[in-house]
């Protein structure tokens, strides 16, 4: 499943929006999740928090979430925290596709 | 001879978008590259989001106060709330470990503290927390 996030990640009610769309996604039997932020415009470690969030919850239900279209902006944060070698990341969205598959 | 420029704005997320076109403009000016440019961009916003949030809990009436100073050979950048503030000293001897994948929160200092030449907090004596932010020209090859 492709998720589509626009606007800002920033923290505030945006943590628990997409906490409840994850568990949502979940529930619906999905666990595989490419999170495309090329609609995001604004994000910061909070923003990476919420991220993670997600990673960690769709891991602990035996699934796994990739990133797609991270800007330069998010690129320099999950380097300077390290996290980018927790999540794996795509511009292309056919490979991002691929890559569930390879596994 | 440096050039300030001062920016207030009122504790509420859609202002942050002020502070960045600003912010771009004058990092723009002064000619640093582009990932310093990045750097100087994401800590600004982190100060401020901690300030609008931590600091005014983000009362619309609590004004955020950044001031933009375009030294020759640095930009210095300080952000200030009203708050009440927090033991920095005590925060900075033990910051958390950004890595650790369960946390949702505590990664912004740790990032300021990475991407500039200087981070310092300071608590103003009639209340509120100042933060400093210092990026060098010269580290960038300028």
């Amino acid at each position: 499943m492709i998720l589509d996030l626009h606007g800002k990640l920033m923290g505030g009610p945006d943590a628990d929006n997409i906490r409840d769309l994850l568990h949502g996604i979940i529930d619906g039997g999905s666990k595989k999740i490419i999170v495309n932020l090329g609609g995001v415009n604004w994000i910061n470690s909070t923003g990476v928090g919420i991220l993670m969030t997600g990673y960690t919850t769709m891991r602990r239900n035996g699934g796994d979430l990739k990133l797609l279209n991270v800007s330069d902006r998010l690129q320099s944060i999950l380097y300077v925290t390290k996290l980018n070698l927790i999540f794996e990341c795509f511009d292309d969205e056919a490979e991002a596709v691929e890559s569930f598959f390879r596994e | 001879m440096s050039a300030d420029i001062l920016v207030a704005f009122p504790s509420e997320y859609k202002y942050l978008n002020l502070v960045d076109l600003v912010c771009n403009e004058i990092i723009d000016g002064m000619g640093f590259q582009h990932e310093a440019a990045n750097e100087i961009a994401i800590s600004v916003i982190e100060a401020c989001t901690n300030a609008l949030e931590h600091g005014n809990k983000c009362c619309p009436e609590e004004n955020v106060h950044v001031i933009f100073s375009m030294q020759p050979d640095r930009l210095v950048v300080e952000i200030q709330d009203h708050g009440e503030g927090f033991d920095f000293k005590d925060y900075l001897k033990h910051i958390p470990d950004p890595t650790n994948i369960h946390k949702q929160r505590g990664r912004g200092i740790f990032i300021m503290k990475r991407m500039m030449d200087a981070l310092i907090f300071e608590m103003l004596p009639d209340g509120g927390m100042k933060v400093k932010l210092e990026k060098m020209l010269s580290k960038n090859g300028n």
